[in-house]
């Protein structure tokens, strides 16, 4: 149905528990690539059943050219915030698409290649549980690449309610190098160093 | 000609007959040349042998008995370790090692010694003058050391309610010695300068700080003993108390000769990666003197402290600028009374830093840190950069996340460093750190955190057979966590337990590897 032929289009969905900020984050995905990068974004939620705490969804799709359709059937990007959305979505992962997921709470298949974050532990550990969400954004930002830094920081403090931008700008910092760090790891370890020089 | 001074210590034996032959054959010994004729080389310690270079001497000769000959058995042999030593440090502080050498005659090896003075005076003639200026004893001024009652006004000591709450928490006290801060600062109070308290205890003061933590006036013991010494100092000088014949006052002191260059750095391992642009710096600190000075005795390996900071950086992608020219914090000189010197040291060091355009100075060694974060502003050095220790780098980057450790095969305790303490910012962090390595491989001694136990000795000075008794009561407590690894976090915490652990009568009871805590984070750190 999506027309893969548009040029530099992401097709992302986030998904996870109702109440987790799934729908938030995906709305602040997308506001920060039309608002802050200047390029095309859709969102569609889930409703019905999910949002009274099962599997919730969002459908963001960012992309250069106009958006015919906003749903999405094979995403590029997956973000897992729990094992039963993980489960319901995996297979719809485009081959070469990244998978991101809360490391405690999502155990993905061995031979399957992630992108893992404690999301959940850091925002515990920050003070607020509530901004996992936050910080997976930060990952996101970090990993995939799909909006700018800027872009993000901006959406974020506008759709976080007001005295608590300062905390959740910390969150999304948190994510965010995390998520380089994350990179940086992989870049080292492909270069053959793995621990420091003996 | 410039002036040159040359000094000679002549073995009373064989190098003295030598010389008498000498001289009666009307050989007339070069100007530059005085003679000190000793009992035995063996006797000539670093200490002795440093002193004299610190007090303007151009080069130095040892000139004792051939092996074998020497009269008491062991003192060449001893003159020979002392000699390598001393020649090492002198390299560290960028004069020619050759300026210091030990020979060894036979009394009838006249045309040897004629030859070998002649060789030596042309030799220190080609390095020419010494780059260390001699330290005239300049005391501190009076009005600037402050009176026993501006001091004791300065830390709120008439606030002291008697309760001995700081001497029944001092850890000397607790080991057994006749020693008391609250006795120390009534004797202050009296004003009586001849006290034992004053004329002794005070230098056996391990400004650990417990006492601070105790005390219900919040009087800060040891600052406030800090300030006592430099007072004592400026009337009388107190060097009898110094550790180690003084050597590492000596060698502080010897710094800061502007025209010195010292060479502290060019050893490092290649794959180091240093870069002279960066705005971060590393400071290293004392510690090659350390490992160059204890080599013989102890083993003490703690220059790896700094390879391994300096190794991490670098995994995380930072490659810091070194001070070439980098002097001693001065740490051991405030704390042991020469605040002059101490000075002198700060200036030169932060107008190095400053000239780099420095914004950020990590160092490994608490003394340093908290001698660069906190001392050199007290004492009105002006200091225009962030300070930042190797642990809060550290824990700051692997909070990142990415980076993970293979658990270490010994099971750790940990020695906590009194400076450190010291700092609420830092005192959590070596326990962190540790907890990230391995949680399950680590056990608390006894007295751990705020009550921890001293390593004996503080500032090389005051080490005496309850330092020792210290040592040997920490090292037990050890033990009987039943680890196998000791993890320090200050080198002199090292080279004190290291020293202990060295006593024959105890055999292997208090045995057991200490390393630093970025060594073991060197050693098990890798990417996820």
């Amino acid at each position: 149905m999506t027309n893969t032929n548009e040029k530099n289009r992401q097709e992302i969905i986030v998904t996870g528990f109702g109440g987790q900020g799934i729908i938030l984050a995906g709305r602040i995905l997308g506001q920060a690539a039309a608002l802050g990068d200047s390029k095309e974004s859709t969102l569609v939620q889930s409703y019905g059943p999910e949002s009274r705490g099962g599997a919730c969804a969002a459908q963001v799709i960012i992309s250069e050219d106009i958006i015919q359709y906003p749903y999405i059937k094979t995403p590029d990007l997956l973000v897992c915030m729990s094992q039963s959305a993980y489960d319901k979505y995996i297979d719809e992962l485009k081959p070469d698409g990244i998978l991101l997921t809360d490391q405690d709470l999502v155990k993905p298949a061995e031979d399957r290649d992630c992108f893992s974050i404690p999301a959940t532990r850091m925002a515990e550990e920050l003070g607020r549980k509530m901004m996992a969400n936050i910080i997976m954004i930060g990952f996101t930002t970090a990993v995939a690449g799909v909006i700018s830094v800027d872009a993000a920081k901006e959406a974020v403090t506008s759709s976080v309610p007001r005295g608590t931008e300062k905390m959740n700008l910390q969150a999304f910092t948190k994510g965010y190098e995390y998520g380089l760090s994350k990179l940086k790891g992989r870049a080292k370890k492909a270069s053959g160093q793995t621990g420091v020089m003996a | 000609m410039e002036n040159y001074k040359i000094i000679l210590f002549l073995c009373n034996w064989g190098a003295h007959t030598a010389y008498q032959a000498l001289q009666d054959q009307g050989y007339r010994v070069p100007p530059e040349i005085s003679t000190v004729r000793i009992p035995c080389t063996g006797r000539i310690s670093k200490a002795l042998l440093f002193k004299a270079f610190e007090m303007g001497a151009d080069g130095v000769a040892l000139v004792g008995c051939k092996p074998g000959t020497c009269r008491y058995g062991v003192g060449t042999n001893s003159a020979i370790n002392f000699t390598d030593d001393t020649r090492e440090i002198l390299a560290f502080l960028g004069l020619d090692k050759d300026r210091l050498q030990l020979v060894t005659f036979l009394p009838d090896e006249v045309d040897g010694l004629r030859n070998f003075l002649e060789m030596f005076c042309d030799e220190i003639r080609s390095f020419g003058k010494s780059s260390l200026m001699p330290t005239h004893k300049d005391l501190i001024k009076d009005d600037q050391a402050g009176t026993f009652a501006e001091i004791l006004a300065a830390h709120n000591a008439y606030g002291c309610q008697d309760c001995g709450k700081c001497t029944s928490s001092c850890p000397l006290a607790l080991t057994g010695k006749q020693f008391s801060p609250r006795a120390i600062a009534g004797a202050v109070i009296a004003g009586d300068m001849n006290s034992k308290e004053i004329v002794e205890d005070i230098w056996s003061c391990l400004t650990c700080g417990i006492c601070y933590a105790r005390c219900p006036s919040g009087v800060n013991f040891p600052d406030f003993i800090c300030d006592i010494r430099a007072l004592v100092k400026s009337k009388d000088d107190g060097d009898s108390h110094q550790a180690h014949g003084g050597f590492f006052q000596s060698l502080m002191r010897s710094m800061t000769s502007p025209e010195m260059k010292t060479d502290r750095w060019s050893r490092l391992p290649k794959d180091v990666k240093l870069d002279d642009k960066s705005k971060i710096l590393f400071f290293g600190g004392c510690a090659p003197y350390f490992d160059t000075f204890f080599r013989n005795h102890l083993g003490v390996r703690t220059t790896d402290v700094l390879v391994d900071s300096l190794r991490l950086m670098n995994f995380f992608d930072v490659a810091p600028a070194v001070l070439k020219n980098e002097r001693c914090c001065g740490h051991d000189l405030l704390w042991s009374g020469d605040r002059e010197n101490f000075l002198k040291l700060a200036r030169l060091n932060i107008a190095m830093i400053a000239e780099m355009g420095i914004e950020e100075v990590v160092t490994a060694c608490p003394e340093c840190y908290r001698t660069l974060a906190m001392d050199y502003q007290r004492f009105g050095v002006d200091v225009g950069f962030k300070v930042t220790h190797i642990y809060e780098f550290l824990e700051q980057e692997i909070d990142k996340g990415a980076v993970t450790f293979n658990p270490p095969e010994k099971a750790m305790t940990f020695q906590d460093s009194c400076r450190m303490n010291s700092f609420d910012a830092l005192k959590d962090l070596p326990r962190k750190l540790i907890n990230r390595i391995s949680p399950n491989q680590f056990e608390e001694m006894k007295d751990h955190k705020d009550v921890s136990m001293c390593c004996g000795s503080s500032a090389w000075t005051g080490c005496d057979a309850y330092s020792k008794a210290m040592q040997v009561n920490r090292l037990r407590q050890a033990r009987e966590t039943g680890s196998n690894l000791m993890v320090t976090s200050c080198p002199k915490c090292q080279i004190h337990l290291q020293c202990a652990m060295e006593d024959p009568f105890q055999g292997n009871d208090l045995k057991m590897e200490v390393m630093d805590l970025t060594s073991v984070i060197r050693q098990t750190i890798c990417w996820e």
